[in-house]
């Protein structure tokens, strides 16, 4: 149900997406932070499910409150003449890293133990 | 690769995930497009900075291009003024070459001056020698254009006897009696020295037995020199 859901969504999106008009030059690199912000945010939420934490009202506001806010602190940036966008996604990216790092961690420990499981069932059977 | 493992209605997570996708994927396509559109149009993709930079070299290139404008404009100027000067000389050349032809004789002339006949009578034939005496004393008196039975005189016309003094050649044609000579002058010098008396033409000739009537016309025409001007000899000596 949810992996459908998840799948229509993409499809959806990449649709509505090509079909879209262009964004003018000046919006589109408040649009690329945005667009960190929720991939972080997601990276977040996959972690989340991991640990086993995982909160859907935790992940709805993050997600679109990162982008939001990351948006507008860019935005202050512009104003202030100060980079901020960049700190933001060396906040965001850096996070992503850290989040994938530990997905991966979590998936190759399973991974390894899955096989060694089966060495041992495989062992068993030889014994039996 | 989400696991929801608590017990949140399936069905609220689903809508809530397929906005999430939604909105986060069309979002990442537009960025995409943007990103490739402004690519091939570079203006856009360009930042301040470098837009500044363009902008300066095409301010440096419009100026120079205004400097060439007004330099060309100087020059059509110059050439302007170069043509009306040209003009000028043109019109100064077309009046010398009229002074020149009223000095030659190639132009009809009229004014004031007098009007002298000479007869051949009984007695004595007019030759050659008393119509160059005449032109003489005429040009004396400041004659300025003459002519012999509408042949006008001018430099290298001869006045010649021939077939023993038969007739007389004036300018390379034949003459006979009478003889008018139209000379255009100050009236009263022409009329004064030729009218001395005793010692003046008229009276000279006229007690040598000649026939000579002498006349003042208000206005005298002279009709210009009809012939050829062909120097074969002459040549304009150039280091001068």
């Amino acid at each position: 149900m949810i992996f459908v859901a998840i799948i229509i969504g993409c499809l959806i999106g990449a649709l509505i997406g090509i079909n879209s008009p262009i964004i003018p030059y000046t919006y589109s690199g408040y649009l690329a932070i945005a667009i960190i912000a929720a991939l972080d945010s997601v990276f977040g939420g996959i972690y989340a499910t991991i640990n086993k934490n995982f909160d859907l009202k935790i992940f709805v506001s993050g997600f679109f409150g990162n982008a939001i806010l990351s948006i507008l602190l860019t935005y202050l940036g512009q104003k202030l003449n100060v980079d901020i966008y960049l700190a933001a996604i060396v906040v965001f990216v850096g996070r992503m890293f850290n989040n994938l790092a530990i997905i991966r961690r979590h998936y190759l420990n399973k991974f390894i133990e899955y096989r060694e499981e089966k060495k041992k069932k495989d062992m068993d059977k030889k014994e039996v | 690769m989400k696991k929801i493992e608590f017990k949140v209605d399936n069905i609220a997570v689903s809508v809530v995930m397929f906005i999430v996708c939604v909105s986060l994927i069309s979002v990442m396509f537009m960025q995409f497009k943007t990103v490739e559109e402004t690519d091939i149009t570079e203006i856009e993709s360009m930042r301040e900075t470098e837009l500044r930079e363009t902008l300066s070299e095409w301010k440096t290139k419009y100026e120079q291009t205004n400097e060439k404008l007004e330099d060309t404009k100087n020059k059509i100027e110059e050439y302007n003024q170069k043509m009306e000067k040209n003009e000028e000389t043109s019109v100064l050349i077309d009046k010398e070459l009229e002074q020149s032809k009223l000095n030659i004789g190639k132009t009809d002339v009229e004014g004031e001056g007098v009007v002298i006949k000479l007869n051949d009578n009984d007695d004595n034939d007019i030759i050659a020698s008393d119509l160059i005496e005449l032109i003489n004393e005429l040009r004396y008196a400041g004659a300025e254009a003459i002519s012999i039975n509408d042949i006008r005189i001018i430099n290298s016309t001869e006045i010649v006897d021939l077939d023993n003094f038969s007739y007389i050649s004036v300018g390379e044609q034949r003459l006979e009696s009478p003889y008018v000579v139209k000379a255009i002058g100050n009236q009263t010098y022409l009329s004064s020295i030729l009218n001395l008396k005793d010692s003046g033409y008229i009276d000279k000739y006229k007690n040598s037995g000649k026939s000579v009537e002498f006349e003042t016309k208000k206005k005298v025409e002279i009709l210009k020199y009809n012939g050829d001007m062909n120097y074969k000899y002459l040549e304009i000596e150039e280091d001068q």
